[in-house]
C-alpha cells in the first residue's frame, strides 16, 4: 500500500520558483496495477522521485505501508523496487553483475541474489543475456536489465517511470504481462505504481488511475469510473477533459 | 529486509567498482605503462647523459684547428697525456646541429710567433652553451689552456729570477661538502615529482568513472534508491580508488629498484642508493597521499555531470599537484616549515630527503600525514553530503 497526500515540491530560487509539484494525492493498494496518468510536465516523475526518497518534498505525506518515507527512507526503499527513468547500468559488468550488485545492496546474501537474478531471467526473458557484458545491449535489453536489478529484492511495492519507453511491441507485451502476473496472489499480489502517458497501455493495464495535470491530481479511479465521470466512450477523449479542463480554469 | 549494513554494503561497492576499475583494460593499461616505465626511463636517459660525460672527461682529447701552427701548445697539452686531435674544418656547423660534442681551440696562423714575441696570442674556444655536453667540455677545455698559460708565464718569470708565487699568491682546493647521497640527489631530484604524478594519474580515472561517470551513465539514481547508506557507498568507491591509487604507487616504487640495474654510469649508480628501504620509506610518504588525492579527485568530480567536464575540473588538482613540487626548486635549498603543510610539496620535500639519506624526525612525518588524512575525511563528507542531490539530474 503506497499512500501519498498533499505533495508539493518547487525548484528553483525564490523569486523564480517553478512548482512541478503542487498537490499530488493518491493510494496505490496491494494486488493492483495504479498509473499515474499525465501530460508532459504534470509532476509523474517528480513525485516518483520524492516516493523514492530521491528528493525532499516541500510538503505532504508519502507512506509505504505504515512506513513514513522522509523519515524512515532506508525501510521504506527496502520494500521498493524503483524503475526511475535514469535507468544507467555499468557497462563492465554482465547483466548478472549488474543485478546481483543492487541485490547485495538490498542486503540479500550472495547465492540468493544470484538465484533471484536467474529467477528474474526466466521471468523478464533474459536468459541469454544474462552472463554478457550490458556494454552494446539494445535499448529494450537495458530495460529488461534495469528492470530485474529493481525487483532483485522482491519487493512489495513496484514503482515505474515509463517502463515503455523505447520499447518495441513485443517487448511492451513481454512487460505488461510480467506486471499482470505480479499482481496476482501467485506473483505476490505486489503493488505496482507506473507512470505513462500512452492511452492503450493504461486501458489494458490498470485497475486504477490516478490523472496528474499542473502539478496536480485532478482524478482518481478505474478507467469505467473515469469514463462515466467524463460521459465519455473513448478514454483519450476523457483524459483530455480531465487533465487539460483544471488548466483553463486555473490559467 | 531493510537494508544490508554499514561493512558489508561498503564491502560490496568496493568489490564492485574494483572489478569496474580492472576491467578497463585500455585505460588501465596505458596508466601502467606510461606511469610506472616514465620514471625508470628518465633515470635510465639520465644516466646515459651522465655516463657520456664521463667518458668524455676520461678520453683525455683536446680538438685544435690548426694544430700544426702550435707546437709549443700540442706539447704541452702532451705532456698533460691528453690526445691532441686536429678538429674537422666544418666544426663550427658540426657543433651548432649536435653531431660534434667537443670544444674546439681555434688557433690563430701567428701564434707561435706572436707568443715568442710576447704579443698575446688570441686562443677561441669555440663551444656552443646550448649543447649540453659540449658546455661541460669546455670549461675542461679552457681550464687546460690556463694551465698553458700560467707554465709559460712561471717560466718567463724563472728566467728573470722571479718567484712565481708572487703572481700567484694563492692556490686554490676544492673540498666540496656533499656528500655523495646529496651529489646522487641532484641527479634523482625529479624521480618524487614522477612518482607523484604516477600516483595522482593513476587515481585520476577511477576516480572520475565512479563518480562523474556514474552520473554519466545514469547509474547513480538507481544506486542511490538501495536502502545502503550513503556514507557506506562512497567509503566504499573511495577505498577502491584509493587501492589503484596505492597500487600504482607500489608499482612505481619497486620499479626504480630494476631501472637501477639499467644505469649505464657507475659514479651515478654509486651515488643513487634506492633499495628496499628506500621504497619501505616512499611507501610511507605516498599511501596516505594516495588516499588523500583519490578522495580529492572524487570531491572535485561528483558535482560535474558528464566524465569529460569532470577531466576539465580536475584539471585544476592535476596542475597543483604538478606545479606544488616546483616551489622547492624555485626557493633552493631552504626548507620552510609551512611546506610541511602543504600535500604533494611536502611529500615531494620528505621523498627528496629519503633520497639524499637524512635522517627525518617523527613531527616531520606526522605533518604531511595528519593534513592527509583531514583532506580525505573532508572531501569524503563533502562527497556524501552532495551525493542525493546531485543524482537527480
Amino acid at each position: 500500500m503506497i499512500r501519498i497526500g498533499g505533495l508539493a515540491k518547487g525548484f528553483g530560487a525564490p523569486g523564480r520558483r517553478v512548482l512541478a509539484v503542487r498537490d499530488a494525492s493518491f493510494e496505490a493498494t496491494d494486488g493492483c496495477i495504479t498509473g499515474l496518468l499525465g501530460p508532459n510536465g504534470a509532476g509523474k516523475t517528480t513525485t516518483l522521485r520524492i516516493l523514492a526518497g530521491l528528493i525532499a518534498p516541500d510538503a505532504g505525506r508519502l507512506q509505504v505501508d505504515e512506513i513514513d518515507v522522509h523519515r524512515q527512507p532506508q525501510a521504506a526503499l527496502a520494500r521498493m523496487g524503483v524503475l526511475s527513468d535514469a535507468r544507467g547500468l555499468y557497462p563492465r559488468l554482465s547483466a548478472r553483475e549488474n543485478i546481483v550488485y543492487h541485490g547485495e545492496l538490498h542486503g540479500m546474501d550472495r547465492d540468493a541474489a544470484h538465484a533471484r537474478a536467474e529467477a528474474l531471467a526466466e521471468l523478464l526473458d533474459l536468459r541469454p543475456l544474462l552472463e554478457r557484458r550490458t556494454e552494446g545491449f539494445s535499448q529494450g535489453e537495458r530495460m529488461k536489465t534495469a528492470l530485474a536489478r529493481a525487483l532483485v529484492h522482491d519487493p512489495k511495492h513496484i514503482v515505474l517511470d515509463e517502463p515503455t519507453n523505447g520499447l518495441d511491441v513485443v517487448a511492451t507485451r513481454a512487460l505488461r504481462e510480467s506486471l499482470r502476473w505480479l499482481r496476482t496472489p501467485a506473483g505476490g499480489a505486489k503493488c505496482i505504481v507506473f507512470s505513462t502517458h500512452i492511452m492503450p497501455e493504461v486501458e489494458r493495464l490498470c485497475d486504477s488511475v490516478v490523472v496528474l495535470a499542473g502539478g496536480r491530481t485532478v482524478a482518481q479511479g478505474s478507467v469505467a469510473e473515469l469514463l462515466a465521470r467524463t460521459r465519455s466512450d473513448d478514454f483519450e477523449e476523457a483524459f483530455v477533459r480531465l487533465a487539460y479542463a483544471g488548466t483553463e480554469t486555473r490559467a | 529486509m531493510s537494508g544490508p549494513g554499514w561493512g558489508r554494503a561498503a564491502r560490496v561497492v568496493f568489490a564492485k567498482e574494483i572489478v569496474d576499475a580492472l576491467r578497463d583494460r585500455r585505460t588501465l593499461l596505458v596508466v601502467l605503462l606510461s606511469s610506472v616505465l616514465l620514471g625508470p626511463l628518465v633515470l635510465v636517459a639520465l644516466s646515459g647523459l651522465v655516463a657520456s660525460l664521463e667518458a668524455r672527461a676520461e678520453q683525455r682529447e683536446v680538438w685544435l684547428a690548426g694544430a700544426d701552427r702550435a707546437p709549443t701548445l700540442v706539447n704541452f697539452l702532451q705532456r698533460q697525456t691528453y690526445r691532441v686531435q686536429e678538429a674537422p674544418a666544418d666544426h663550427e656547423a658540426a657543433l651548432r646541429a649536435g653531431r660534434f660534442a667537443d670544444p674546439v681551440v681555434r688557433i690563430p696562423a701567428d701564434f707561435e710567433a706572436r707568443l715568442a714575441a710576447g704579443e698575446v696570442p688570441v686562443l677561441v674556444v669555440v663551444g656552443d652553451s646550448g649543447n649540453r655536453r659540449s658546455e661541460a667540455a669546455s670549461g675542461r677545455v679552457q681550464r687546460l689552456l690556463q694551465g698553458f698559460a700560467r707554465e709559460r708565464a712561471a717560466l718567463a718569470l724563472a728566467l728573470r729570477g722571479v718567484a712565481p708565487e708572487l703572481v700567484e699568491p694563492l692556490r686554490i682546493e676544492e673540498h666540496d661538502l656533499a656528500s655523495s647521497a646529496v651529489r646522487g640527489a641532484q641527479f634523482t631530484a625529479m624521480l618524487p615529482f614522477f612518482v607523484l604524478m604516477a600516483v595522482l594519474y593513476g587515481a585520476l580515472n577511477a576516480a572520475l568513472d565512479s563518480t562523474a561517470g556514474e552520473r554519466e551513465r545514469g547509474s547513480l539514481e538507481p544506486l542511490l534508491m538501495n536502502p545502503a547508506p550513503r556514507s557506506a557507498l562512497v567509503a566504499g568507491k573511495w577505498g577502491a580508488v584509493a587501492c589503484v591509487g596505492m597500487l600504482i604507487a607500489v608499482l612505481s616504487c619497486f620499479s626504480f629498484i630494476p631501472a637501477q640495474w639499467l644505469l649505464r654510469s657507475d659514479t651515478l649508480a654509486a651515488l643513487f642508493q634506492y633499495g628496499p628501504r628506500e621504497v619501505l620509506l616512499f611507501l610511507v610518504v605516498l599511501l596516505p597521499f594516495a588516499a588523500a588525492i583519490a578522495a580529492m579527485l572524487m570531491a572535485v568530480a561528483i558535482r560535474c555531470r558528464t566524465h569529460k567536464e569532470a577531466q576539465a575540473n580536475t584539471t585544476v588538482v592535476v596542475l597543483t599537484v604538478s606545479l606544488l613540487p616546483l616551489v622547492s626548486i624555485f626557493n633552493l635549498g631552504a626548507e620552510a616549515p609551512w611546506q610541511r603543510w602543504v600535500p604533494a610539496l611536502a611529500q615531494n620535500l620528505l621523498m627528496t630527503r629519503v633520497l639524499r639519506g637524512e635522517d627525518i624526525g617523527v613531527a616531520q612525518w606526522l605533518v604531511p600525514f595528519g593534513v592527509c588524512v583531514l583532506l580525505t575525511v573532508a572531501a569524503l563528507a563533502f562527497v556524501a553530503r552532495v551525493l542525493r542531490h546531485v543524482a537527480v539530474r
